[in-house]
């Protein structure tokens, strides 16, 4: 993918980039809002990657400024501030998503592709989502497996149905938790994985082959076999 | 006290300004009375001489124009006494009788200085002119007005001068008193402002304006002494508790470098773990930012009346699986539909810190429940388990920021978990009390409702109030 990383700390920036080109992106980099925002306004990238806090134009002008002229962009916020203040004005700008530093590189990796691949998840006509044999059917929210009912809970189903839009991607347990559990923070206990390991005995005891993996310190992922 | 304080000070000006008004009120009223008598009394010394001058033409109409002399003579002697003054002359201007010089006829009131019985005088007179043409001139001394006028003026100035001695007087009193009352005030806060927060304002008990003023300057000093304090706690507690992170890391590094022969493996393990140790650090960042926003937040943030039942039933929900993981049982026992406003986000970090302390101390077989009831008073959160418990004495000290049982003190944590639900607690208004579960630990959060919950959180809620000792 073509990444737009605008960051004013040179460090960062360059960890960013080192980071993101060896998981094969392509990456630009924009020491400031106003060179970031005439780069982003060619459109030639699949996602932005934002500082929110910039000398000059800051991040969130930027992102505004982009999206009033319909430059639709993914854009991810990098931030240093948590509070949901700032997240909710993040979003509201036109931020697509929202990661605090300090924060894992897998944990942006993850959310990059996420970013990059969000068109093609979120086809509005999509009603059915089908991985392999297993489908879940969001009007009349069911799940089946080779054909068989298999009953889950409401929040395993909304687990299942996250990983399903994300199929093939890797998605971080901070992911799972803003999204399916609406967490934003990270409580101790591990309820990712309770739910998931639930989840899993349900969609993928006494069928083959496994759908759900986990990758060691990176997250989860559902994907195709093969 | 100086001379000229005493002159500044408010009280002693209010007291000098009663003393005028009271002055100029009294000047005000001598005049009318003084006018008003004047008047009066000057009206009756005008009718007295025409009573006279009635009973001389009547004595004379009795006894014949030419008994003149002899009358005004008898009246003379009669009122020789009085200081009175008679003249009779006749039409060509001769002096027949009296005891003043002859002069010039002038009829009517008028206001004579003359010499009577060798003695000049100041007269009120009026001069009539009779049938025969004679001239007839009755004067009197104005004795009776001019002490009527003496009587009034004495009477005031004595008024007057005793008015504005007790004004002034009690004008000097009061303020001295409340000069010395604010003096002792400001003698206090200046050692306060010197450093001695300790020192507090005198108060008398009086329940007035300066006692009442006094009580919450030291309100505010008790407030002030106890975050000075809690932030010094927390520098320390910080330094103290990221102290042993931080040293750790620096010893594995250390030792890491110095193995000139560690293998790649071994490297990529010391980074690991060293990375484990940042992260530690960084969450402990985290939660104290969290708390400071949460404080900061709480006025700003606009609080939506949430079904608190469903979010507490939700939360359980979520957690459920990850107790019986550990061989726990977690259940919600809440009253359906309860409603509470509040912060969402906050409400459920509140509970899902409690479900987190709740599962990570008690041990497998343990029972979780989170209920919640409401009275017309209050709405409460309770959750309880039956863990290890905290004992007694050490339950106030586990609220304290980094405070950890030592019994805890292995396992994983920042040591602010409780904090922050002291925190939201207080940002919501909420009383958060820790007891015995018989076995295990209760942990009771108690919304008053009423519209209390509201004000309280929207009194200023200073940083590092969770830091305070309790």
């Amino acid at each position: 993918m073509r990444i737009l990383v605008i960051e004013d700390d040179a460090e960062t920036a360059a960890y960013l980039q080192g980071g993101l080109q060896e998981e094969g992106h392509v990456v630009t980099l924009a020491a400031d809002g106003r060179n970031g925002l005439m780069l982003a306004a060619t459109g030639d990238f699949d996602v932005l990657v934002v500082d929110r806090m910039l000398p000059g134009l800051d991040g969130l002008a930027v992102v505004r400024t982009l999206r009033a002229s319909s430059v639709g962009t993914p854009a991810l916020f990098l931030t240093t501030m948590s509070g949901i203040d700032d997240r909710v004005t993040g979003l509201d700008a036109g931020a697509d998503d929202y990661l605090v530093k300090p924060f894992a590189f897998s944990e942006l990796a993850a959310r990059v592709k996420a970013l990059g691949r969000r068109p093609r998840a979120t086809a509005a006509t999509t009603t059915v989502l089908r991985v392999a044999d297993l489908e879940l059917d969001l009007i009349k929210r069911t799940v089946r497996r080779a054909g068989q009912p298999i009953a889950l809970q409401p929040r395993e189903f909304r687990l299942l149905e996250y990983l399903m839009r994300h199929a093939g991607e890797v998605v971080t347990r901070t992911m799972l938790l803003e999204n399916v559990w609406d967490y934003h923070f990270d409580p101790r206990t591990n309820i990712v994985e309770s739910h998931l390991s639930r989840l899993r005995t349900k969609v993928e005891k006494g069928f083959a082959p496994e759908l759900i993996h986990t990758l060691r310190g990176a997250g989860y992922c559902l994907r195709e076999p093969g | 006290m100086s001379r000229v304080r005493r002159f500044r000070n408010s009280n002693f000006q209010l007291a000098l300004l009663y003393a005028g008004l009271f002055t100029t009120s009294i000047l005000v009223l001598f005049a009318l009375t003084y006018r008003t008598a004047a008047d009066y009394a000057a009206q009756d010394e005008a009718d007295e001489i025409d009573v006279e001058f009635v009973a001389i033409q009547d004595e004379a109409h009795l006894a014949g124009d030419g008994y003149l002399p002899q009358i005004i003579a008898n009246h003379l002697r009669q009122r020789s006494s009085e200081h009175a003054a008679y003249l009779l002359e006749d039409a060509a201007g001769q002096r027949l009788a009296g005891n003043i010089a002859a002069r010039a006829p002038q009829l009517g009131p008028q206001n004579l200085r003359v010499p009577v019985d060798g003695q000049w005088r100041e007269l009120r007179a009026h001069g009539y002119r009779l049938a025969n043409g004679d001239y007839v001139l009755i004067g009197q001394d104005p004795r009776a007005l001019r002490d009527m006028k003496h009587l009034i003026a004495r009477a005031f100035s004595v008024n007057a001068a005793i008015t504005l001695l007790l004004a002034v007087l009690g004008g000097v009193i009061i303020s001295s008193r409340a000069l010395r009352r604010v003096d002792a005030l400001g003698r206090t806060t200046q050692a306060i402002v010197a450093g001695d927060l300790s020192r507090r304002l005198p108060l008398r008990g009086t329940d007035d304006e300066i006692d009442r003023l006094s009580a919450n300057v030291n309100a505010m000093l008790d407030r002030i002494e106890d975050l000075m304090r809690s932030v010094r706690q927390v520098s320390n507690d910080v330094a103290h508790d990221l102290r042993t992170p931080l040293t750790r890391l620096r010893q594995r590094l250390e030792q890491a470098r110095r193995r000139g022969d560690a293998t790649p493996q071994e490297l990529r393990e010391v980074l690991e773990g060293a990375i484990t140790q940042v992260d530690s650090i960084l969450e402990t960042f985290g939660a104290l930012l969290r708390i400071a926003q949460i404080e900061a937040g709480g006025r700003r943030r606009a609080r939506t009346t949430l079904d608190i039942s469903a979010l507490l039933s939700g939360v359980v929900e979520d957690f459920a699986p990850a107790a019986a993981d550990r061989g726990q049982l977690l259940l919600a026992e809440v009253t359906p539909g309860l409603q509470l406003s509040g912060d969402r986000e906050q409400l459920t970090q509140m509970l899902v810190n409690l479900l987190d302390n709740a599962i990570r101390h008690s041990g497998a077989g343990a029972r979780i429940v989170v209920s919640a009831h409401a009275s017309t008073a209050a709405l409460e959160i309770v959750v309880a388990d039956t863990g290890p418990g905290i004992p007694a004495p050490e339950r106030d000290n586990v609220l304290r920021p980094f405070y950890r049982l030592e019994s805890s003190r292995t396992t994983e944590g920042s040591g602010l978990g409780l904090s922050l639900v002291a925190v939201i607690a207080k940002q919501h208004g909420a009383t958060l009390a820790l007891a015995d579960n018989g076995p295990g630990l209760r942990v009771t959060i108690k919304f008053v409702k009423n519209g209390a919950a509201a004000r309280r959180s929207d009194a200023h809620v200073t940083l590092s109030d969770a830091f305070v000792q309790r």
